[in-house]
């Protein structure tokens, strides 16, 4: 088996992230904020006590999954930045099958998760098919499909799932198809398993196996896959559908994983914007399945622990989402510089 | 001659970062109302000397005197400002906009409302064409007009900066023979006009059409300047050719076999769906080496990937020991026996980021020997092989996990021949398969090929090196745009011979339109 190739990527990022905390550093010196007491707000309230760090991963579980989407889009050579609708249709289809079928207990939660993954593969399909057939652009059809998610999302959750006598949020999940929580003081429950499992699964799909290779290599270097007999379509529909698994599988997460709601609200409140934050996820994690787990951990923490840099250390909270940004922004520079030489290199 | 040139370059040194020497001391003079022809093979340096002339490239020594004074251009503004602009090969004009807003481009003048100011630009236009005798329809898109029609727009938009040193690269190389003849007229009137210009070429025949002068260039030095009347084509054949001395790989006398492959009447398109390839037909024997010689871009790619699978061929047929091959992937085809070294190994033939062992199963990663259940990769397997490769093909590499983009030329190209000729292939398509390599590792590729030929397989090579052609070669034919030019035995021609083919001049007696038929068979 190939070894991890992590341990440049990870040097980078620690050099990387020390600059982006000197950076917000300097950004609440400007202030009048002590970034010192900010810093430490933000670092004990991600990883102070177990709780703590559970919480942190919850937030973890869902970016995992959507980074990689856009990990194995650009790994296939494609931008696919369709983890939002898919994300969507996944809740939906987890929700679906969670609040509204009836089933035995363990095969609902298989279920309920395979319903979630399969609705977020099938969203990807159009977009796929529409590159290998008419040459259509990932880009502008998957924004397409994103916004028409959004809105389909939002009928079938109103018109179709809503929980009787509630308007905001849909029928919650059976209790018979949910996740359990791994401890009452967090909202961690055992779905992160399965999200850790998944991208241990495409890792070794993409390194291990003859199909994941020629992934690889049609992102690569096309003109070499074309030489090697590989089929661009396949590769092509092949990892759009890894793609709408993760974001579906991350979509069911939000709904069968994660206390307290176990539904989806009718703003979409609870998964709005995670299939974009993917994205971010993935260029810190160098587009590879295991440094978006790394990735994701960071990011969890970022946002967990940043509402105590609010708490404890009185930082307002748009400046907190700055000071979060510049993080992101500086660790994601590495792979963002490698993606845009690769474009523009031919 | 007039004492003051309009133009003179002295001692042009140019390397290139990558460590490649393009130029070595050039000295270069343009009069007033001078046509030159700058001939030379590919890669003798001199597109990237009218470059440093018209300050897109900086050389690395040597100056540039324009009317006697020393001039430093930074970039090509500066170079038209002292009137000397350049016709790229590749056109930049923007296909939906009009040839005259693609003319007055970028010069419309200062001001918010400049660009509608269309009437002062078109009398201007309309003054240049007169003078040039031009003709172009100034309202129609640049992209309904065709190729020569558009090379006119893009010298009208060089002349409508006021250029007076015209440099056209490979103006010929789009047109059809009629648009020559109305390029040759051009130009004179332009020379009437007190305009000089310079033209890139190959093209033995058109240099000598139209031109006053001829400047060779070969390998970055100049190898002969002679007054166009006083040239004879064998004379600048020998200019732009040469005789160089390289380290010979002897090629044994062997009865060649039967044909392997055998092409007949293959014809492509190039990607603007050009004719590129005009109805070819050859055979490639078991046990010798067919040497299809000729300057770049007169249909090569488009042959090889034909033959290989990279590009549907329009017409004709092709086999390889008796099968039909026609429409099959690249995959399919090496299943066949079809070995390919491609021109561009840093395109089709390695993934750069991938590492030693990922590359040596290219093209060979749905073999059984290479897969585990369930479609696995066998990691274990393919590291063996890829050292062995390693190992029998000389490859230098720190380990198999290297990414191949940290090898040199030389150590990817051998992996990469290493990794076809494992294949045990019928044939081999060999396409400039010692382009940019060291001396070492050029002979042991061409040990290599011969290696292969002695074994009894057939190859087919490729190649812009007519040094390499002539060396390994049992028989050699010069592809010219799009046709096949004399195949004889090697030892049946001359160096100037294929010289003049591949100027385009067929030499007498030559068998044009059935090439590879008769002299193989002896």
């Amino acid at each position: 088996m190939k070894r991890l190739p992590l341990p440049r990527p990870l040097i980078e990022s620690l050099v990387t992230i020390s600059i982006g905390l000197v950076a917000g550093a300097l950004l609440m010196l400007l202030f009048d904020y002590n970034p010192v007491q900010a810093y430490r707000a933000l670092f004990v309230g991600a990883f102070g006590s177990l709780e703590d760090i559970l919480e942190t991963l919850a937030f973890a579980t869902p970016l995992m999954l959507t980074a990689l989407t856009f990990a194995v889009g650009v790994r296939g050579g494609l931008f696919n930045i369709g983890a939002e609708g898919q994300m969507y249709l996944g809740a939906i289809g987890a929700t679906f099958v969670a609040g509204l079928l009836p089933l035995p207990p363990g095969l609902h939660l298989a279920a309920a998760t395979a319903a979630g993954m399969l609705f977020g593969a099938l969203w990807a399909v159009p977009p796929a098919l529409l590159k290998a057939w008419r040459g259509v652009h990932e880009v502008i059809s998957t924004i397409m499909c994103n916004w028409i998610a959004f809105y389909l999302a939002t009928y079938l959750a109103i018109n179709f799932l809503a929980e009787p006598g509630r308007a905001e949020r849909t029928a919650p999940a059976l209790v018979t198809a949910r996740y359990p929580v791994l401890t009452e003081d967090a909202s961690l429950t055992a779905a992160i398993f399965v999200a850790l499992a998944f991208c241990l699964v495409v890792y070794l799909y993409l390194w291990g196996t003859r199909a994941g290779y020629e992934l690889r290599l049609a992102g690569e270097n096309p003109d070499a896959a074309r030489y090697a007999g590989v089929k661009g379509g396949k590769v092509i529909l092949l990892s759009f559908a890894i793609g709408g698994l993760a974001a579906g599988l991350a979509g069911a997460t939000q709904i069968i994983g994660r206390p307290p709601a176990w539904s989806l609200y009718a703003t979409l409140g609870n998964v709005i914007t995670l299939g974009f934050d993917g994205i971010g996820v993935a260029l810190v994690g160098r587009n590879h399945p295991i440094g978006g787990v790394l990735a994701a951990v960071l990011f969890g923490a970022l946002a967990h622990g940043g509402r105590f840099m609010e708490y404890h250390a009185g930082v307002l909270s748009e400046l907190v989402r700055a000071i979060n940004g510049l993080i992101v922004i500086t660790l994601a520079v590495p792979e963002l510089w490698m993606l845009a030489r690769r474009r523009f290199s031919r | 001659m007039s004492p003051q040139p309009r133009v003179e370059m002295r001692g042009i040194h140019k390397v290139y970062p990558d460590g490649t020497v393009a130029l070595r001391g050039v000295d270069f003079r343009l009069q007033q109302g001078e046509i030159v022809g700058l001939l030379g093979e590919n890669g003798a340096g001199k597109t990237t000397l009218m470059k440093i002339l018209s300050g897109l490239l900086r050389p690395t020594r040597g100056e540039i005197m324009v009317d006697g004074s020393l001039a430093h251009f930074r970039n090509p503004s500066d170079a038209l400002r002292v009137g000397i602009g350049m016709v790229h090969q590749a056109f930049n004009l923007v296909p939906p906009y009009t040839a005259l807003q693609n003319i007055v481009l970028g010069q419309e003048g200062a001001g918010p409302l400049a660009s509608f100011r269309t009437d002062e630009p078109r009398r201007r236009v309309a003054a240049l064409l007169t003078e040039t005798g031009l003709e172009i329809p100034l309202d129609d898109p640049v992209e309904s007009m065709p190729i020569g029609v558009q090379q006119r727009v893009e010298i009208l938009k060089t002349l409508y900066r006021g250029t007076s040193v015209l440099i056209l690269d490979e103006p010929t190389s789009a047109l059809a023979p009629v648009e020559v003849h109305d390029l040759s007229q051009f130009l004179k009137r332009l020379r009437a006009g007190g305009k000089s210009v310079v033209f890139i070429t190959h093209k033995l025949k058109e240099v000598l059409e139209l031109s006053d002068r001829v400047v060779v260039l070969r390998n970055g030095q100049v190898t002969g300047e002679i007054a166009t009347v006083q040239a004879t084509p064998e004379g600048l054949a020998e200019m732009m050719v040469g005789r160089k001395v390289v380290a010979r790989v002897s090629r044994a006398a062997r009865p060649p076999g039967a044909p392997v492959l055998v092409v007949r009447d293959l014809r492509a398109a190039n990607d603007q769906g050009a004719p590129a390839v005009k109805g070819l037909s050859f055979e490639v024997r078991a046990g010798e080496v067919f040497g299809i010689a000729g300057v770049e871009g007169n249909g090569q790619s488009e042959l090889v990937q034909a033959l290989t699978g990279l590009r549907p061929p329009t017409g004709g047929e092709i086999t390889l020991d008796g099968t039909r091959l026609l429409n099959l992937n690249p995959l399919e085809l090496y299943r066949r026996g079809l070995g390919h070294i491609p021109e561009d190994k840093a395109r089709f033939g390695l993934a750069l980021n991938f590492d030693l062992a990922e590359n040596s199963i290219l093209s060979r990663q749905g073999e059984r020997t290479f897969l585990g259940a369930l479609g696995r990769l066998n990691w274990g397997r393919i590291l063996a092989y890829a050292r062995d490769l390693v190992e029998r093909f000389k490859v230098l590499a720190p380990n198999v996990r290297t990414v191949v983009r940290s090898l040199s030329g030389g150590n990817q190209q051998r992996l990469l021949v290493g990794r076809e000729l494992s294949k045990q292939p019928v044939v081999i398509v060999a396409v400039h398969p010692t382009r940019g390599l060291d001396i070492a590792s050029t002979v042991y590729i061409r040990e290599l090929l011969m290696q292969m030929r002695d074994d009894g397989k057939a190859v087919l090579l490729i190649s812009a090196d007519l040094d390499e052609v002539v060396e390994l070669s049992d028989r050699i034919a010069v592809m010219y745009e799009g046709v096949l030019i004399g195949a004889a035995k090697t030892e049946e021609f001359t160096r100037e011979e294929i010289g003049l083919m591949m100027g385009g001049i067929t030499p007498k007696g030559s068998a044009y339109e059935t090439p590879a038929s008769a002299p193989a068979a002896d």
